[in-house]
């Protein structure tokens, strides 16, 4: 008990005699921990914690004006964004804290992995991480719902898609989603239901639950090679560690907490304030075609997935990958309960996280460009560089709009603009001879439509003419060298170059 | 402990480099439904820049940027071309009464910007320009003589030739007549009144010379251009049928 | 007993009596457990298991509202489909592909612009059509028609589908969902309801609209 002197202390002490947070609180900040966590390597899992709260209270900031209804939650950001004061900065924090928060735990979740700390004792206060990232990632989508514009809605549509490849109850799983037939009113208040109640009361449970572990257990030690982990011994050594060479967890480790936690804030605040909130993006109603629906950040390299699958193996991957996925993450601390903890003598744990970091981030990078998705407004929006107009024939002119007119560009780039679902064409003729482009654009295959039917033989005629002129200056176009002769009509200026070697003249 | 600081120091400069990037954090707008777009340049790029160049030429298809289209063309004749397209051209509909994207609002804003933007006050002023549309047949025989005499001249080589029947499959006859009369600058395409893409000042061409040419050159159309009649040998100045 | 173990360990940490004199509240408690006899504990601990059973009856029984409740939504395709019209049969002309809207037949007032919803029909001649969803059968995007080049393609994942809605590229293992239709009084009438995917059918089965192009199957 402290000495009674002044009003301040007495205050402090009528609480504290009623509360009695005094000891556990001293207890748990003073709590000796070994030396070399004191380390900027540990920073991760508090910043988490920070964020979550920061999101807490943006999050109920915003649900002051937000309404989760379909008719209204667009109108109503859009009010946050335009009309209310600073309520654009209020929905640019919960956004950019949102980002910060999934890629903090991330690598939090990598960094213990590398450290070994999901060994025994502290099997249960990584499974329980688990669930926290899994519900992280359940925020994030549901935010991104709740963030009611076309993203969102068609986002919902790809969900219960997902959900419609389900067998036999699929049908079911998707109404359920959906809370009825199609993406309307109900869904959009369940999953602000799941959003605002469920997902936010279990994370916070579950993160108190795994502090609580942290603070009980003692924080993992350095991992060094050769100090192996044992059921037996290891509570045992850890303590002596602790209590050895530790020091206080307050303040010995914490200002390293705070400066980190507070640089995040810092950094959350500045992104908000230059970048901005997130959309709200066009309107959502589904009679708006013009969309081309993106998911956001942490989602991109699903959406990447998604588009290289072979379709045989889509459902089954989509299905069961998460589930396996899932499950080997909650196995690991029991398949490696024990053994060494420091990476040096962990070469495949380094590999796995390399591997899941490299693949994770060129999935991400591809679903930035998203090099398999058609330019919807390439045919009308993207010029012909000048430079493949320049001396053109009238016919080739009218290629050229053939080229555009039925949508080739949308799946075919030149000078760098256009879809690149196909390859790019700006050297087509040096690769292929009128006849194979006449040929594939008729039977289409690899992943080509067939245009026969829709083009008339006119169109095809000119389209091949145009394409025939898609080659550097300085290389001239493929030919046929068994019955094709090299004439000055396959290349304007082609006069200057030579016929091809061997080619009968 | 110091490579963390480091690593710390260089991200917290990588996301304010990143930031420098965009302008600013407050939103202006909110995003409007795409019928509610009445912005010519947005329009235009969206719609029309691919084929009419994004300055309104040096495209594949009608030079628009060209003011003596635009003196020579009237509003109902450019909304019947954009909202339900041009039959016998690549021109497709844009009205969504055709089955296309834009409201009746949007093409008279695409009309209205493209008169506002490249329209000249006078283009056509003093010159008596044959009328727009097609008012009497011609003759093509005739036409021959006068393509042979008028024409010819630059539409012989190969890469001018306008005789070739896949070439004119793909345009109709207003697009040949309006291309005569209004030329295309772009192109080096002189109109009605002049003879080369100098420009030099010629007997300008009459009416019944422009249906004579069309006439002529309608003669080579084919039942079946394409495949056979694409063969790589010059047809220009070759008799009519 | 442990119980009073660990109450003795927690007020453990309480010092000597605080400067009133009152003592802690759990201190009280301690008192009042002291000292019963083994009789009376097993009786409270029968009393007390009585009162676990009654709560978890109590909550069985609420559990069954509840969880039907929670699935409402699940239910037959039927029930959420009906016939709506798309218009006059004129505003579709033989030989083209146009886009319809039409309002959900299962909808509720706060619903907003989301039950407006989008199809294609496509009129092949004068009195045979066929309805699509606008649902790519990838991944439910909203795929668009391209009247020049006689196609659809999805802006999500590039699924291309051609003019009578067959699959021509892209990921998509199946052909655009379509929708029973019928002529009614110069009307066109739909049998929709829910959005379509590959478990909740656009439309029921129906050969002879489909021509047996197996790709058009609900």
């Amino acid at each position: 008990m402290p000495r009674v002197n002044g009003t301040g202390q007495r205050i402090y002490a009528w609480f504290e005699r009623r509360l009695q947070l005094e000891g556990p609180v001293k207890e748990a900040a003073l709590h000796p921990v070994p030396r070399n966590t004191a380390s900027w390597w540990y920073v991760f899992g508090s910043a988490a914690f920070t964020l979550l709260f920061l999101q807490i209270i943006t999050g109920i900031l915003l649900a002051l004006i937000y309404v989760p209804s379909a008719a209204h939650a667009w109108d109503s950001l859009n009010v946050l964004n335009h009309q209310v004061p600073l309520g654009w900065y209020i929905r640019a924090l919960h956004g950019w804290g949102s980002n910060f928060m999934v890629a903090i735990v991330l690598i939090h979740m990598a960094q213990v992995f590398l450290f070994g700390a999901y060994k025994f004792p502290r099997e249960l206060t990584w499974i329980l991480g688990v669930f926290l990232l899994l519900m992280t990632l359940g925020m994030a989508f549901t935010g991104q719902v709740l963030r009611f514009d076309q993203d969102a809605y068609w986002g919902l549509g790809i969900g219960a898609s997902i959900m419609g490849r389900v067998p036999f109850i699929g049908g079911g799983l998707v109404h359920l989603l959906l809370g009825g037939p199609i993406i309307a009113g109900a869904t959009l208040s369940r999953f602000f239901t799941l959003h605002v109640f469920v997902i936010p009361g279990l994370l916070l449970l579950f993160a108190l639950t795994h502090v609580w572990m942290v603070l009980k257990l003692g924080v993992n030690e350095w991992p060094m090679p050769g100090r192996v982990v044992r059921r037996a011994t290891y509570v045992e050594e850890y303590n002596k560690l602790a209590h050895e060479d530790g020091i206080p967890f307050v303040p010995g480790a914490f200002w390293k907490d705070l400066v980190f936690s507070g640089a995040v804030i810092a950094a959350v605040a500045v992104c908000a304030l230059i970048m901005g909130p997130f959309g709200p993006g066009g309107q959502p109603d589904p009679s708006i075609i013009q969309t081309v629906p993106k998911p956001d950040f942490f989602f991109l390299w699903i959406y990447a997935v998604l588009s290289y699958l072979p379709p045989a193996l889509e459902t089954p991957f989509i299905l069961i990958a998460p589930i396996i996925g899932i499950a080997i993450l909650l196995a690991l601390p029991f398949y490696a309960a024990e053994g060494e903890k420091s990476w040096h003598r962990r070469p495949v744990a380094v590999l796995v996280v390399s591997f899941v970091a490299v693949a994770w981030g060129s999935f991400t990078q591809l679903g930035t460009v998203t090099p398999w998705s058609p330019h919807m407004s390439a045919w009308s929006a993207d010029a012909i560089p000048a430079k493949f107009l320049r001396g053109a024939s009238p016919l080739v002119r009218q290629g050229a709009n053939v080229f555009q007119d039925k949508q080739c560009r949308n799946c075919h780039a030149v000078g760098g603009l256009g879809g690149q679902r196909g390859p790019a064409l700006d050297d087509i003729a040096t690769r292929m001879t009128p006849d194979e482009l006449r040929f594939k654009v008729v039977t289409g295959g690899g992943n080509m439509p067939a245009f026969g039917k829709n083009l008339s033989p006119a169109e095809i005629e000119a389209l091949v003419a145009f394409l025939d002129t898609l080659h550097p200056p300085n290389q001239r176009p493929a030919v046929n060298p068994v019955n094709e002769v090299y004439t000055s009509t396959h290349a304007s200026g082609g006069e200057d170059i030579p016929a091809a070697q061997g080619a009968p003249r | 402990m110091r490579k963390m600081a480091a690593v710390l120091l260089a991200s917290t400069a990588a996301v304010l480099c990143g930031c420098h990037a965009y302008q600013r954090g407050e939103v202006s707008q909110p995003v409007p439904r795409p019928s509610a777009v009445l912005d010519f340049a947005t329009l235009y790029g969206q719609n029309c820049a691919a084929c009419h160049g994004p300055d309104g030429a040096n495209g594949p298809a009608t030079d628009l940027a060209n003011p003596e289209y635009l003196a020579l063309v009237d509003d109902a004749g450019l909304r019947k071309w954009i909202g339900s397209g041009m039959p016998g051209t690549q021109m497709p509909a844009f009205a969504k009464s055709s089955g296309g994207m834009l409201t009746d609002a949007q093409v008279n804003a695409i009309i209205a910007g493209m008169r506002k933007r490249w329209s000249r006050p006078g283009a056509l002023e003093g010159a008596q320009p044959p009328p727009y549309a097609q008012t009497q047949t011609g003759d093509a025989k005739r036409g021959t003589q006068t393509y042979q005499a008028r024409c010819a001249i630059c539409h012989k080589q190969t890469r001018d030739e306008i005789t070739n029947p896949v070439y004119l499959a793909l345009v109709s006859d207003q697009v040949l007549r309006t291309m005569i009369i209004a030329g295309s600058p772009d192109i080096g395409q002189p109109d009605w009144r002049h003879d080369s893409v100098d420009g030099k000042p010629a007997t300008p061409l009459t009416d019944q010379d422009i249906n004579d040419i069309i006439a002529y050159l309608d003669g080579l159309r084919n039942a079946s251009p394409g495949f056979a009649g694409t063969a790589a040998e010059p047809q220009s100045g070759a008799p009519a049928r | 007993m442990d119980l009073t173990n660990d109450e003795h360990r927690l007020t453990q940490n309480q010092d000597a009596p605080t400067p009133t004199g009152i003592p802690p509240l759990n201190e009280l408690a301690r008192h009042a457990t002291s000292g019963e006899d083994d009789r009376v504990v097993s009786r409270r601990w029968l009393l007390m298991k009585a009162g676990i059973a009654l709560n978890g009856l109590v909550g069985l029984a609420l559990a069954v509202p509840v969880v039907r409740y929670i699935f409402a939504p699940w239910r037959k395709d039927s029930s959420y489909e009906s016939w709506i019209s798309l218009g006059a049969v004129k505003s579709f002309p033989a030989g083209e592909t146009r886009l319809a809207l039409f309002k959900n037949p299962f909808t509720r007032s706060w619903d907003g612009p989301t039950d407006n919803v989008a199809c294609y029909v496509r009129r092949e001649e004068a009195d045979k059509f066929q309805v699509f969803a606008i649902n790519c059968a990838h991944l439910g995007c909203p795929v668009r028609w391209f009247p020049q080049s006689q196609l659809f393609m999805c802006p999500c994942h590039g699924g291309v589908y051609y003019a009578d809605g067959s699959r021509a590229s892209g990921p998509p293992t199946r052909g655009l969902f379509t929708y029973d239709w019928k002529v009614v009084s110069n009307e066109l009438h739909i049998d929709a309801g829910q959005m379509p995917t590959l478990s909740n059918s656009a439309k029921l089965e129906k050969p002879e609209i489909g021509e047996g192009d197996c790709t058009c199957r609900g």
